[in-house]
Parts: C-alpha cells; structure tokens; sequence
C-alpha cells in the first residue's frame, strides 16, 4: 500500500511550522512506548549480565558496559520525550552497535560460540525502533540492516537464533516506522485545518468589521438624505448599502460555473434585483444547479422589468424566495396599477404573445409552473414554482 | 403615557443620533448603552417599554442581550434595529423574544412608527423577517417534526402574504378577515417562533443530560 504525498500540495513554510512543535507532540505517544520498552529490556539486561558475570572473560568490563547502558537509557529517555534533534537516533545507534560487539571483549569466545547471548539483549532493539519513530519505514529497515549485522559480527553464526531476531527487529521496526509516519501525516493534516479554518474565520470577522462600519456610514447617509439635499449622492448611497448589505448576508454567488454547479439562489437574485426591490429570503443558501439558476433569474428579471414597464420604477418590487422539499418557489410582486382582467386574454386572442406567455414558456421548459395574479389596483404578482431538480434530458 | 426606550448600539454616532431622533418625536430614551453586556445590566434599573437593539456588538450580542433582559423583564418589548442584517443574527434575536426587526437605513418617521407599534404590542414584521422565519418553519418541517409547534394552513398564508411586501389592511382585504386577525395570525407566528425555540433548547438540555440536577 501506499501513502499519498501531501508534500507537493502544502506550502513549504506551513509544513516547517508544523514539523517543530506539533509533529513533536503527535509522535509522543510512540517516544513514551519506547522509553517503557527501553527501561524493560534494560532490567533484562540486568539480569543476564548479573547471571553470567561469573563466566565472562573481562567482568568489570562487562559491569562498566552495562552501567554505560542504564546511563545511555536515562539521557536518552530525557531526550526523546523532550524532543530532542531526531539525530540523536543515529548516534544511538552507532552507540548500541558499539555495545553490542563490545561482547566479543567481554565475553568468554568459546561463550559466545556456543551461542551465547550477547551483553545488550533485546536492549538492542531500543536504537532501532528510535530511527523507526524518527525518520519512518525505509530509515528503519536500515537500521535493522545493521543492527542484524552487528550481531552477526559479534557470533559470527547464521544461525535460526540470529534469522529470528532479524525478521523480529525488521517486523517491529516497519511496524511501528508505519505508524510514526501515518500519525506524522494526521497530525501535519490536522494543523493545516487548522491554520486554514483559522485565517477563514479571521478574514470573516475583518471582512464583517469593514462592512458593518461601511454600511453604517451608507445607511447614516440614506436615513439623513432629506437634509443633505443632494438626492442623487443619497440614492447611489442608499444602492450601494442595499447590495453591500446583500453581498454581506448571502457571500459571493459564483454564477460563472458549469450548469450543474451548485448556485445559491438567494444570493443570485441579491445580486441580479434593482436595489428597490425587497428581497425575503429562508435563514439557509438555497442551492440549485448553476444552469437551472440562471434561467430562473432570466425569468425574474423579465417580471421585474415588466413591473418597471407597467407600474413604473417608482413602485415597490418585493421578491420572495421559498425553499420546499422539491420545489423552489419565487413571488415577484409589484403595487402598481395591475392588469385589468381580460387584458391579457384579449392580447393573446389578438396573436399578440407578449410577456405573460413569454414567462410562462420559460418556467415550463423548466418543467415549473408560472402564476400570474393580478387585479386593477392590487399591482401583479407573479407566482413561479419549479423543481429543483430538471428532469433528464429537459433543457 | 409617553413611551420608555432604551438605545442599545456599539456605534456612539448612530445611538446618539436614534436617541435624539427618539427624543425630538417625543418619545422618552430613558438609557442608552454601547454593548449588549451593558444594556443587560442597565436595563432591569430604568425598566424601558421598548430596547432598540443591534445585532453586532462586543461582549454580548443583540440575541444574548435580548434573552438576558427578557428573562429579567419580560413586559419589556425589543425592537432589532440592525445594518447588517445578518440572517442569522436577526432570526436568532426573534428566537430569543425580539418583537420585530427594521433596517437600519430606515426613515426616521419609520423607526418612530415602529417603536410606538411595539410598545403598544404589535410585531414589526417586515418582509425580510417574513421570509425568514417563513424559511425556519419550512426547514424544521423538512428535518421531519422537531417536535415544536407547526403553523397552520392560515398563518402560513398570513405569513407569505407579508414576505410578499403586503400590509395587514391589504391581506386583511384578501383573506376576508379583519385587520386585527391578521396582526393576531403575525404575532402567533412569532410566539410559536419563541416556543418552538424554548422546545428546541429544553430538548437539547434533556439531550445533553442538564436537567439531571433538577
């Protein structure tokens, strides 16, 4: 199996930063299993060296070896749990190699070719699994390479004993290598979303100061606009408040996207409506496809336009926007004068289409339904329903 | 009886110039305060008819502002006056007990207005908040009953009609009901609004099991 590598995605100084402290503190949990690990094998040691003490060659040597080991064992312990330079590893193991043939000057020869054990143990094993836990799998399998070697030096023997320690060593070693590459990885992701959610919520937050003070001083100018007597400053103040305050609310639209994107639909007609109209909208994005938004704003725009047509730019616009399980409902109303009744029968009898029938076509093809209400004096609503979802193959 | 208010905003220009406009209309600003921790504490010692309120302020917002000073006065009606009209904000100040919600850029004469008709117990509802709250209900419905109150066929009606930029005389005229049974049909959408939070909040404690010292 293999590991993606992230290296190529993520910038180089966010990775550093991430390597110091945090990848420290994600690996600390393998650096306590090894310091409990070392200690253990240690005591075993121990044990051996004080049983066949007896029997070596050089004694004192062999106690001075093994007081070498326990102070080794101490400074490094302190080390890795602080997070020392993972170099320290390899002169670790320069330092086990060195005790482990060490025996060939302790021991008794003709011991140790009978098959005896050597001074360090399973201790060994310690220098090893600290370049699995520091540098990863390949690094440890290397180590392994010349742990086993120096064993081999030291009997001098390829014997099942040492083919057995060896597949130990280099099952250990890739194993735990594995994991201290998989927790370095998931710590290095977990700061990254980190850091990124971060600079998101800080961009929103300055984003939302400037706004909120920008659309003060905006709605400060709208709200003063009789007494400033400049009407046209007041409405250009009052158009740029209501689409800041739009763009605000809903976030950037992305209308540009293939037709399949996902498009928020209130958003889209924030942007797309005169800043008169009134824009109700549900508390959460109303997401369609990008292609079935940008026919429903055409339509909008056309029942706005016909408003400004008919009752002038001077009357309420209201638009509402309604999400339901399958449908998406969009209410344009203005408060005009409305259509007298028969109006629109008497102009289609007359072969003239005109805007009715134009926006209805358009909200079928969308397979919606589009319905006009209207009466003299109660303004024209026009009510259009779609699915959110196009059939197949309906373009 | 001329009505207390108490003006709750983080920008000193924009509360001393609600306050005064207040004033010269005759109405009595009783406080005013630059953070909702602020006006939550200043509010249960001048005891207003009616806080206009921000959303966006330190230490305390306007919905936790609003829930503080409800619960310590609940005769006392808020009025959200906000610029940013950041959706969530304004309908999470409604779910906390506020009456109503105007825009900030909003004429004098309307904030006058909407004042006066909070104090006398009405909701000021426009369609903004109509549709919000319209989108709420329609949202708890999809995630399958929570289990708080539903809106009948008719407050719906009511509710879309307003989000549609409709007064209350013309969807009075619509419906065939009177003036005051469409307010009515407002303000139950609102209650239901507030106790179907309340629902939500005692069902979470329950939940998260911090009722088990009671």
């Amino acid at each position: 199996m293999s590991i993606p590598d992230t290296s190529g995605t993520v910038p180089v100084a966010r990775r550093r930063r991430g390597a110091t402290v945090d990848v420290h503190a994600a690996l600390l949990p393998l650096w306590r299993g090894l310091v409990v690990f070392r200690v253990v094998a240690l005591l075993y040691a121990v044990v051996n060296v004080v049983r066949d003490v007896g029997l070596y060659a050089r004694p004192a040597l062999g106690i001075a070896v093994l007081v070498l080991m326990a102070l080794w064992t101490l400074v490094t312990s302190v080390a890795y749990l602080r997070g020392a330079d993972r170099r320290l590893t390899v002169v670790d193991l320069v330092l086990t190699v060195l005790a482990t043939t060490s025996t060939l000057v302790v021991d008794d020869p003709a011991r140790i070719g009978a098959g005896g054990p050597v001074i360090t143990t399973v201790w060994s094993a310690g220098a090893v699994l600290a370049i699995a836990v520091a540098y990863g799998i390949r690094p440890a399998i290397g180590a392994v390479a010349v742990s086993v070697g120096a064993l081999w030096f030291t009997r001098r023997a390829l014997d099942a004993a040492l083919l057995s320690d060896a597949q130990l060593l280099l099952v250990a070693g890739v194993a735990v290598g594995f994991a201290s590459v998989a927790m370095r990885r998931s710590a290095q992701r977990l700061q990254e979303a980190i850091a990124t959610e971060a600079a998101a919520a800080e961009r929103d937050r300055l984003a939302r100061d400037i706004h909120d003070g920008v659309l003060q001083i905006l709605a400060l100018v709208r709200r003063r606009g009789p007494q400033l007597g400049d009407p046209e400053l007041v409405r250009a103040a009052a158009e740029q408040e209501v689409s800041l305050r739009r763009l605000i609310t809903r976030g950037p639209i992305g209308l540009d996207g293939p037709d399949d994107e996902p498009v928020d639909l209130g958003a889209a007609l924030g942007a797309a409506l005169p800043a008169r109209a009134v824009l109700a909208v549900p508390p959460d994005p109303v997401c369609v496809p990008g292609g079935l938004a940008r026919s429903l704003l055409a339509v909008v725009r056309e029942a706005a336009a016909n408003a400004d047509a008919h009752a002038g730019e001077d009357t309420g616009l209201w638009v509402l926007l309604e999400d339901e399980a399958d449908t998406v409902t969009i209410s344009v109303r203005d408060d005009g004068p409305g259509i007298p009744s028969g109006r629109l029968a008497e102009a289609a009898d007359q072969g003239h289409l005109g805007v009715a029938s134009s926006i209805r076509g358009r909200v079928a093809e969308l397979g919606g339904t589009a319905e006009l209400v209207t009466a003299p004096g109660d303004g024209v609503e026009w009510e259009l329903r779609v699915p959110r979802q196009q059939r197949e193959g309906a373009r | 009886m001329t009505v207390r208010v108490m003006v709750v905003d983080d920008h000193p220009m924009w509360r001393e110039g609600v306050a005064r406009d207040l004033g010269e209309r005759g109405l009595d600003v009783v406080a005013t305060a630059g953070d909702g921790a602020a006006a939550a504490r200043i509010a249960p010692a001048v005891r207003p008819d009616v806080v206009v309120m921000d959303l966006q302020m330190p230490h305390l917002d306007g919905a936790g502002a609003t829930a503080a000073i409800l619960e310590v006065l609940p005769d006392t009606r808020v009025l959200v006056l906000s610029a940013s009209a950041e959706q969530g904000d304004v309908l999470g100040a409604v779910r906390a007990g506020a009456a109503g919600y105007l825009v900030k850029s909003a004429q004098v004469s309307e904030l006058v207005d909407a004042v006066e008709r909070t104090a006398a117990g009405q909701a000021v509802f426009g369609p903004e908040l109509a549709g919000l709250v319209l989108g709420e209900f329609r949202r708890r419905e999809r995630e399958g009953g929570t289990g708080g109150p539903e809106l009948t066929a008719r407050e719906t009606e009511v509710l879309r009609f307003v989000a549609k930029g409709m007064t209350a005389r013309r969807i009075a005229d619509r419906l065939g009901l009177s003036h005051r049974t469409v307010e009515n049909h407002v303000q139950n959408v609102l209650r239901k609004l507030q106790l179907a939070n309340r629902v939500e909040l005692t069902r979470y404690a329950i939940e998260q099991g911090l009722d088990a010292d009671t």
